[in-house]
C-alpha cells in the first residue's frame, strides 16, 4: 500500500534569484519523482510546513527538478531563506497534466504572467524536447517591470527554434530600467500575433486577474472553451482529494485539476478568486 | 440468534478480562448520572452503566476511526483488534461515505484503513429518539440495514442478533462458548420489525414540520439574501463540522524532528476564515455567509457529485452542537422551499 503522505527528501544544489521576489530552486530527490508536465508536487520544509508547487522543469528529466517560487506568505518566506545543501521534503506528483497528445500537430499558444510562468516553463521545455511534433509554439510571457522578468538567461536559447516564438511584454518600464521588447499588458500581445484559433489549444497561467481577462480575450478571439487549458491554483493541501480545501464546486483542484479546460469549470463559483 | 441481555453484557465484561484477540471494547455510556440523555463511547468498565439501545452518542463514531489528531507518516505497525458496540444506523451510513472518500477514491488513508480493518462493528436499533434525530428526512431509518458486522435488536429480555459480515464469526464462536444462544424464530423477527416500525413512525411524526424538498442541486441558485438570513446567527465556530460524522476535511502538520519526517493530520473546518486562504491572502469565501452556504452545498451537492451520496445522515449533531442554536433541518427546509421557487 502506497502511503500518500510519504515524504521524499531532496537536497537543493542550486538557487537562482530570478527576480526580487522569485527564486528557482534546483534539487535532487533521494528517489526519482516521475511526473507529467502540469502535475504538481508538495514542497515542504521539515518542521515548518508544505505547499503545492508545479515543477518548472521538463518532465523528461526525473532525477532532478526545478521549482520556481515567489515570496508571498509564511511558507515561501521560509523557502526563500533556504540555502544550497539544505534538505526539503517532497510529496507527489499529484493531479492532472497537460494533454500533450492533443497538442501534437497544432499551433499551440501559451499565455502566462508573473510567477505563472513556472508551470508553463515545464510545459514549454517538455514541448521543446519534441518541438517537431508541433506545428508551432507561441509563448507570450508577461511581467510587471523588466526586473520582474524571470528565466532571463534562457530566453536566447528558447528563441533558437524555427517553429517557436517567445514574446515578452512588461506592464511598465520604471525610470532607469532598460527594455527593448514590448510594453503592454500580456493579453494585448494577442493582437500582435497572427492568431489561428480554430481547434488550436491555448494554455493560460498567471495571477487570477490575468487569467480571467486572458481567458475572456481568448474566447473573444475564437478559441473554443474546450481548447482553453487553465492551471487553477487553489489551496491544494493534501494533494489527492481528501482535505477538500481546493474544491471548486464538485471538482477538486488537486485531483481533477490543476489543469482544467474552461468548459469544465466555467459554471463554478469563485474560480478567479 | 437470541441471547439474554444480562448474559450478553456479562460476556462483554468477561471478553475484556480474558485473553482473546480483541484487546479493546468500546461501548456507549451515560455521560453523567445527572445527565440521562447524553451518551459517550468509552472503554468498557466494570459497572454496568452502558446503554446499547437508546439513540446516537454525542460524538460520532468517526472520532474513533478518523482521529482528531493522528500521525499519518510514518505509520505504526501494530494489529490491535477492537470491538465497537452500540453504533447507530446514522453513523454506519457515515462510515460508508468515509470509506468512499478515504479508501475508494484512488488513494488510501493509511490510518483510517488501519482502524477500519481492525474494528468489529456491532450496531443496535434506536428505541428512543433524540430531539434532533432526523434520519427519516434523508432516506434513513433508526435501525441499521447494512454496514455492520453484527446488529442487536431488543426483544424484552433478549437481543436478537443479526449477522452482517463474515468477520462476525470469530465473535460468535467466542460468545457461543460462554453463554446460551437460542435460535430465533420468525415471530421474533416480526416483533423486531414491529418495534422498528413503531420508532420510525414516531420519528416521522416528530419531524412532520421539518420536511424539505428533494431539490438539492438547485441550492446553489438560491438568492444570497436567503443565505444571509439563515446564517445571521452563525458565529463560525466550526462545531458543526467537527462533530459531523461525514466531515473529514483535514490539515496536515509537519512535525518533523531532526532527521525524522513526521506528518500529523487533524480536523479543519470550512467554517473558518483561513480554511481556503492561499498564499498572498486570497480566499474564495471571505464572508461567513459564504462559508455557511458552502457547508450546505458540500453536503448536498458536491458530495453527491463526488460519491453519489448526500453528506448528511440526519444524526442531528450539528443542531445539538450549535452555539447559536441554528437548526440544520430548518435551514435545509427554508432553502429547499426557496430553491423550489427558483426552479
Amino acid at each position: 500500500m502506497q502511503n500518500p503522505y510519504e515524504v521524499i527528501p531532496a537536497e537543493i544544489y542550486e538557487i537562482i534569484q530570478e527576480s526580487p521576489l522569485i527564486r528557482t530552486l534546483k534539487f535532487k530527490p533521494k528517489k526519482p519523482i516521475p511526473f507529467k508536465t502540469g502535475q504538481f508536487i508538495e514542497v515542504g520544509i521539515p518542521g515548518i510546513g508544505e505547499g503545492p508547487f508545479t515543477p518548472s522543469s521538463s518532465h523528461y528529466i526525473v532525477d532532478d527538478m526545478d521549482v520556481t517560487i515567489m515570496k508571498t506568505g509564511f511558507l515561501t518566506e521560509h523557502i526563500h531563506k533556504l540555502q544550497v545543501g539544505d534538505l526539503i521534503c517532497i510529496r507527489g506528483p499529484f493531479g492532472s497534466n497537460y494533454p500533450l497528445e492533443k497538442f501534437k500537430g497544432k499551433d499551440v499558444l501559451i499565455l502566462g504572467g508573473g510567477c505563472g510562468l513556472a508551470p508553463l516553463r515545464s510545459l514549454f521545455l517538455t514541448m521543446l524536447h519534441d518541438h517537431k511534433d508541433y506545428n508551432s509554439i507561441t509563448f507570450l510571457a508577461g511581467a510587471k517591470t523588466p526586473k520582474d522578468c524571470i528565466y532571463k538567461d534562457e530566453v536566447t536559447e528558447w528563441r533558437k527554434y524555427d517553429n517557436v516564438r517567445f514574446i515578452r511584454a512588461v506592464d511598465e518600464v520604471p525610470y532607469g530600467e532598460h527594455w527593448e521588447e514590448d510594453v503592454c499588458l500580456v493579453t494585448k500581445l494577442l493582437q500582435k500575433i497572427d492568431m489561428k484559433p480554430d481547434g488550436n489549444p491555448a494554455i493560460v497561467c498567471g495571477p487570477p486577474v490575468m487569467m480571467k481577462f486572458g481567458t475572456y480575450d481568448l474566447l473573444n478571439y475564437g478559441f473554443k472553451e474546450e481548447n482553453l487549458y487553465l492551471s487553477m491554483e487553489k489551496k491544494m493541501y493534501c494533494g489527492f482529494g481528501q482535505c477538500r480545501h481546493c474544491v471548486i464546486g464538485g471538482y477538486y483542484a488537486c485531483k481533477d485539476g490543476p489543469v482544467f479546460t474552461y468548459s469544465m469549470i466555467k459554471n463554478e463559483e469563485a474560480i478567479w478568486d | 440468534m437470541l441471547v439474554n441481555i444480562l448474559s450478553f453484557h456479562n460476556f462483554l465484561l468477561k471478553l475484556r478480562d480474558s485473553y482473546h484477540s480483541f484487546n479493546q471494547i468500546i461501548i456507549p455510556y451515560r455521560a453523567r448520572s445527572d445527565d440521562k440523555n447524553s451518551f459517550y463511547f468509552n472503554e468498557i468498565k466494570n459497572e454496568d452503566h452502558f446503554r446499547l439501545n437508546y439513540y446516537r452518542t454525542v460524538d460520532p463514531v468517526k472520532i474513533l476511526f478518523y482521529l482528531f489528531r493522528e500521525k499519518v507518516y510514518p505509520t505504526k505497525n501494530n494489529h490491535a483488534k477492537r470491538i465497537i458496540i452500540g453504533v447507530k444506523a446514522c453513523d454506519l451510513k457515515a462510515l460508508l461515505l468515509l470509506d468512499k472518500a478515504l479508501l475508494q477514491s484512488g488513494f488510501i488513508d493509511p490510518a483510517y484503513k488501519y482502524w477500519r480493518d481492525n474494528t468489529l462493528l456491532i450496531s443496535s436499533d434506536c428505541d428512543y429518539l433524540h430531539e434532533t434525530c432526523s434520519c427519516n428526512l434523508l432516506n434513513g431509518h433508526p435501525y441499521a440495514e447494512n454496514g455492520f458486522d453484527l446488529n442487536l435488536s431488543v426483544i424484552e429480555d433478549n437481543y436478537l442478533i443479526q449477522l452482517g459480515s463474515e468477520r462476525s464469526q470469530e465473535f460468535i464462536e467466542l460468545m457461543k462458548k460462554e453463554i446460551n444462544v437460542a435460535e430465533s424464530t420468525a415471530s421474533d423477527l416480526e416483533i423486531v420489525n414491529a418495534n422498528r416500525k413503531k420508532v420510525f413512525n414516531q420519528l416521522i411524526e416528530k419531524n412532520s414540520d421539518l420536511k424539505h424538498h428533494e431539490n438539492f442541486s438547485a441550492f446553489r441558485k438560491v438568492d444570497h439574501k436567503i443565505w444571509e438570513e439563515v446564517s445571521k446567527e452563525c458565529v463560525g465556530c466550526g462545531a458543526c463540522t467537527n462533530i459531523c460524522p461525514t466531515c473529514y476535511c483535514l490539515i496536515l502538520n509537519d512535525e518533523s524532528k531532526g532527521n525524522e519526517f513526521i506528518k500529523v493530520r487533524s480536523y479543519d473546518s470550512c467554517q473558518w476564515n483561513g480554511y481556503a486562504r492561499v498564499a498572498g491572502g486570497g480566499t474564495p469565501r471571505p464572508k461567513m455567509t459564504e462559508r455557511f452556504r458552502n457547508r450546505y452545498l458540500c453536503k448536498f451537492d458536491y458530495m453527491q457529485k463526488n460519491f453519489g451520496e448526500f453528506g448528511c445522515t440526519g444524526c442531528g449533531r450539528c443542531t445539538e452542537a450549535c452555539t447559536a442554536k441554528i437548526d440544520f433541518r430548518k435551514v435545509v427546509k427554508t432553502v429547499s422551499l426557496m430553491a423550489q421557487e427558483v426552479n
